[in-house]
C-alpha cells in the first residue's frame, strides 16, 4: 500500500497576542482503515478563459459518479493567479463553499455522493435485415444480418458518448445506463433520440427509469473571463 | 495588519511512479486585497458525546449575513485516534466529506445562503459517527464575525 501524508501549517506571529503555530499531519488512508489510499488523479493544471464576462462558465472538476461514494477522498485545489482580485468560486452541488483568491489553496475531504443514473432497455425485435440501422446518442449501429440477437450484440459493442451498455450475451435486449447521474427529462430525450431505418424491425425502449442529480459534483467558476489558472489533485480510494 | 500563512505539503514516495512532493503556501488576505486577515474565532476543541449535528460557528446569524463573500478560512481536524471514527462535515446541509481519525480540512468559506432556501445560511456543521466521545478542533480566520445580539428573555 502507498503511504501519503498531508501536512498543514498555520502560522502567524501577530494575528493574536500569542503566536499561532499549528502543524498537523494526516496519513491518507481508506475509509475506516489504516490502509493507505492508492489512487490519484495526478496534479493537473488548467487555464480558464471566456470570450466575455457573460460567457464565463463553471468547470466541473470532479463528478461524484466517477468515484467511490463515502470514500476517504481528498481534494486539493489552488488558484495560481497573482492578481489579488481574481478568484475561483468553489461549489459542491450548487452550494458555494468559498472563494479561492490569488494564491489560495484548499484541501478537503470529499464524499462523492452521486445521484442515480437513468436506465432504459432497448429490445431488438421484428424483422431486421442486413444494412438496416438503429441510431442513438449519435452512434449508428448497422445490422450485419437478419438475426436480431446478433444486432443486439452489435449494438452493445459500440461506444456511446453518454451511455454505457449491458448485454446478457444472448437475446435481443440491451440495457443502456447513463454515464452520469442526472434528473428528469432525459428518458424522454432517449426515447425520442433513437432513430430506426428499417422496414419491419422494431427497437422498443422500455423499463426506462429517471435518475437523480448528483449531490456532490465539485465545480469552480472563475471571476473573470481573462485567463486564470488553477491546479487540482484528487487522491481517492 | 497581521500576516498569517497557511501551508500544505503533500508527499508520497509510492502513491505514483513519480514521487509526490507538493507544497503550497498562501498568505491570508481580506477578499480581493493584499491586506492580511486580522480576526479569528480562536482554536476550539470540543469533545462530542452525541451523534447530533453541531453548528460549529453559530455566530453566523440567520438573516444577517454581514460577512457573506468576505474572506474566511476554516480549519477542522478530527482528533480521534480510532481509525473507524469520523466526522461528517456539511455546508448548507450538503455533505462535503468525512474526516476520519487524524484528518483535517482547510477551506475558504463564503458564508453564502443556501440555494435550497432551507434557512441554512452557509452553516458548517459536523456530526460525530459515534456517541462514545470524539474530539475535534476547529478555527475560523476571517475578516470579521457578526455575533448574536443579547438573548433577551420575555415573560
Amino acid at each position: 500500500m502507498a503511504t501519503t501524508t498531508a501536512t498543514i501549517t498555520l502560522s502567524s506571529s501577530d494575528l493574536l497576542s500569542d503566536e499561532l503555530a499549528l502543524s498537523t499531519t494526516a496519513t491518507l488512508t481508506t475509509a475506516g482503515t489504516s490502509t493507505g489510499v492508492t489512487q490519484a488523479s495526478g496534479l493537473s493544471r488548467k487555464t480558464t478563459s471566456a470570450a466575455s464576462a457573460a460567457a464565463i462558465q463553471a468547470n466541473v472538476l470532479y463528478r461524484a459518479g466517477d468515484y467511490t461514494a463515502n470514500g476517504a477522498n481528498k481534494v486539493y485545489i489552488k488558484n495560481t493567479s497573482v492578481i489579488a482580485s481574481e478568484f475561483y468560486t468553489v461549489t459542491i452541488d450548487q452550494e458555494e463553499i468559498g472563494r479561492l483568491y490569488a494564491g489560495d489553496w484548499m484541501f478537503t475531504p470529499w464524499n462523492a455522493t452521486s445521484g442515480t443514473k437513468q436506465v432504459f432497455t432497448v429490445t431488438i425485435a421484428g424483422d431486421w435485415l442486413a444494412g438496416e440501422t438503429w441510431t442513438f446518442d449519435g452512434i449508428t449501429a448497422t445490422s450485419a444480418d437478419a438475426t436480431e440477437a446478433n444486432f443486439a450484440a452489435l449494438i452493445h459493442t459500440l461506444n456511446y458518448p453518454n451511455w454505457t451498455t449491458t448485454y446478457g450475451g444472448s437475446g435481443v435486449a440491451v440495457v443502456f445506463t447513463a454515464r452520469y447521474a442526472s434528473d428528469a427529462t432525459e428518458v424522454v430525450y432517449a426515447t425520442a433520440d433513437a432513430t430506426l431505418v428499417t422496414t419491419d424491425g422494431t427497437a422498443v425502449i422500455s423499463a426506462a427509469a429517471v435518475g437523480s442529480a448528483s449531490e456532490s459534483d465539485i465545480t469552480i467558476r472563475p471571476s473573470v473571463h481573462t485567463a486564470m489558472t488553477y491546479e487540482t489533485m484528487l487522491i481517492h480510494q | 495588519m497581521a500576516t498569517t500563512t497557511a501551508a500544505i505539503t503533500l508527499t508520497s514516495a509510492d502513491l505514483l511512479t513519480d514521487a509526490l512532493s507538493l507544497s503550497a503556501t498562501n498568505t491570508l488576505y481580506k477578499a480581493g486585497t493584499t491586506v492580511g486577515l486580522d480576526q479569528t474565532t480562536g482554536m476550539a476543541r470540543a469533545f462530542l458525546t452525541a451523534t447530533t449535528v453541531v453548528d460549529i460557528f453559530p455566530q453566523l446569524i440567520e438573516g444577517s449575513i454581514a460577512f457573506e463573500n468576505k474572506s474566511s478560512w476554516v480549519y477542522i481536524c478530527n482528533k480521534s485516534e480510532d481509525e473507524t471514527e469520523f466526522f461528517t462535515v456539511k455546508i448548507c446541509e450538503n455533505v462535503i466529506g468525512k474526516l476520519y481519525a487524524g484528518d483535517f480540512l482547510w477551506m475558504p468559506w463564503s458564508m453564502r445562503e443556501s440555494v435550497n432556501a432551507n434557512n441554512h445560511h452557509g452553516d458548517i456543521t459536523v456530526a460525530p459517527s459515534v456517541d462514545t466521545g470524539m474530539a475535534i478542533e476547529f478555527t475560523c480566520i476571517n475578516e470579521g464575525t457578526e455575533y448574536p445580539t443579547e438573548n433577551l428573555v420575555t415573560s
